[in-house]
């Protein structure tokens, strides 16, 4: 059986950008039994702290790329390539991509990582997520779990 | 990134990411002449002081904690404090201790964080600690096994790292046994080992010729290097307690900022963090590492920025030698929390976050619900004596390209460590040059 780590990245009391936190808790009883959850701020020493020793990473993230708040983008950093930082929604400057890059340099990726980033809007002061990015978390749920049961794309 | 608007020239990056968080700074120089140096780095956790309005004074540490992702601890030690002092309750001397702990916890982490990747790839030539982890993994690598010790210390004791479960007002939810910290020491002589080595690598670092003229503030107790009490003080005198902050302080609105700037009344800017607690508390350090200070060349009239890096090197170590005491003569409390009973009043509180001096203080009714919070991180007290320091630091350096005159004037700022991870969500660099 394959060590499978969800990381949430955001910052709950920053609105959108507490979209990665309320995705994992979203999919976290769908989760394969033995999957770890962690939820964390964006700071890239803690994503690679989290994912050591796996062999995949799903990477939740608020990300903001010009497409319609509530878009879901799967990111394959393998494959796509990967700029810092790639979660400029957030409230942390530093965030999945940057993690990713670190990993790499140091030689601390899991055995794959995918990036499922929700397209936010509003990342103003405050708790609550707006209407378009709080209704797109069952569709990112969705995509976490598929990814980790292997039936991602 | 460059590009013209109506006759000024803009320049955009994205390096001063390297600060916690994100934010702007704009230049204006007019025929060579540096005009104005404007910073907006910091804005205050106005939306927290708001939303503590109406709560139960049990609330805020848990609450204050989700500001900052780096310093969780120093939020919730300043809210204790200053709850505690409201309903006058003093913590009995094991509960004192372990708070400290925790909060040694939380200084190696952020130091850690600071010295190895943010600031070190500045005096290493390199963009960051990604592109500067391909020549000096071995190093990174070290910083990142500091920075984990740290974590577990606070884990230990606060049950969690981000924004720690088992801190409440009065002490802890549940305290740690002897056999449990004990366990934990070998960790933190890793730790201090790591610590003599980051000393003596950083020491070695070229540092610029720089001195700044800011008057220091930092708390000041007996007997102990200042972690969670004391009484203010100052390189030129000053010398207050937590209640009367507000009657030497004045925080004014800038035109460029949301923010509020901070001054003493009738003194002008001042600086806490690492380099003022270093300069009014020299002789409190743990002697391991005033040892080790000294050796690195730095001394309390250090009044170089750019050695701050040296200073936060030295205190992991001091965390981590301070932190192995308190572990060797903890004695488990008879309970894990005093009970604190709300009463009218107003109370204020103060720790040395990582940064520097953070202020709370609540006014509280009879049955404990919060009728004002006032909060004051040290990046607050900062950005004045940063902007000032800047303002020298371009003028100096007026003739240099755009692009590095951005990219040293960041190295200034990163010098201070300012949090802004709470505030402002893009940085915009503008040099506007006619």
């Amino acid at each position: 059986m394959s060590a499978v780590v969800v990381v949430g990245i955001g910052n709950p009391w920053r609105r959108d950008d507490g979209v990665g936190p309320a995705v994992v808790r979203a999919a976290a009883p769908r989760l394969p039994a033995g999957a770890r959850v962690v939820e964390l701020d964006g700071e890239p020493a803690r994503v690679v702290e989290a994912w050591d020793g796996a062999d995949l990473a799903v990477v939740v993230d608020g990300v903001r790329t010009g497409a319609p708040a509530g878009t879901v983008h799967r990111i394959d950093p393998a494959r796509d390539p990967v700029r810092a930082p790639a979660a400029p929604g957030s409230s942390h400057a530093l965030g999945a991509g940057e993690a990713y890059l670190l990993g790499r340099a140091l030689g601390r990726l899991p055995g794959r990582v995918v990036l499922v980033g929700v397209e936010v809007a509003e990342v103003g002061e405050g708790p609550g997520l707006g209407p378009a990015v709080a209704a797109a978390v069952p569709a990112a749920a969705d995509a976490v779990v598929a990814e980790a049961t292997g039936r991602g794309a | 990134m460059t590009h013209r608007a109506s006759g000024s020239r803009t320049l955009k990056v994205d390096a001063l990411a390297r600060v916690e968080g994100e934010g702007a700074m704009h230049v204006e120089i007019r025929d060579g002449v540096v005009h104005d140096v404007r910073l907006r780095i910091y804005e205050p956790p106005r939306f927290f002081e708001a939303f503590l309005r109406g709560r139960a004074y049990t609330e805020p540490p848990d609450i204050t904690a989700r500001i900052c992702g780096i310093c969780p601890v120093a939020y919730q030690m300043s809210a204790c404090a200053a709850i505690e002092d409201a309903c006058g309750v003093e913590v009995p001397a094991p509960i004192a201790a372990l708070r400290r702990l925790l909060y040694c916890g939380e200084w190696i982490e952020s130091h850690a964080l600071h010295v190895h990747l943010l600031h070190a790839p500045d005096f290493l030539g390199y963009e960051g600690a990604i592109d500067m982890a391909e020549h000096h993994r071995a190093e990174i690598k070290r910083g990142l096994e500091l920075k984990k010790i740290g974590n577990e210390l606070i884990e230990l004791i606060g049950g969690r790292a981000i924004h720690p479960v088992n801190v409440r007002v009065g002490g802890f939810y549940r305290t740690p046994t002897r056999r449990e910290l004990r366990a934990f020491a070998p960790r933190l002589e890793r730790a201090a080992e790591l610590a003599r080595e980051v000393v003596r690598w950083v020491a070695g670092f070229g540092f610029p010729e720089h001195e700044g003229d800011w008057e220091l503030a930092a708390l000041r107790h007996p007997g102990e290097y200042p972690i969670t009490r004391g009484r203010l003080v100052s390189t030129r005198g000053l010398d207050i307690a937590a209640h009367e902050f507000e009657a030497h302080v004045v925080e004014e609105q800038v035109p460029h900022s949301t923010a509020l700037h901070a001054h003493l009344l009738e003194r002008g800017e001042y600086l806490v963090g690492p380099l003022a607690r270093f300069a009014l508390n020299f002789d409190a350090l743990d002697p391991v590492a005033r040892d080790a200070a000294t050796e690195a060349g730095i001394g309390p009239g250090e009044r170089n920025p750019f050695r701050s890096v040296v200073v936060r090197a030295v205190e992991i170590l001091h965390a981590c030698a301070e932190a192995l005491r308190l572990i060797e003569r903890y004695e488990e409390p008879d309970r894990p929390a005093v009970e604190v009973a709300p009463r009218a009043g107003v109370g204020h509180g103060w720790t040395e976050a990582p940064r520097g001096m953070l202020w709370h203080r609540y006014e509280l009714d009879e049955r404990g619900t919060i009728l004002d919070a006032r909060i004051v991180p040290p990046t607050a007290q900062n950005q004045p004596s940063i902007e000032h320091d800047l303002f020298h630091f371009v003028e100096r350096n007026v003739d240099l390209p755009d692009e590095e005159l951005a990219r040293r004037a960041e190295v200034v700022i990163r010098n201070y460590d300012p949090c802004i991870s709470c505030a402002t969500h893009f940085l915009d660099l503008t040099v506007d040059r006619r």
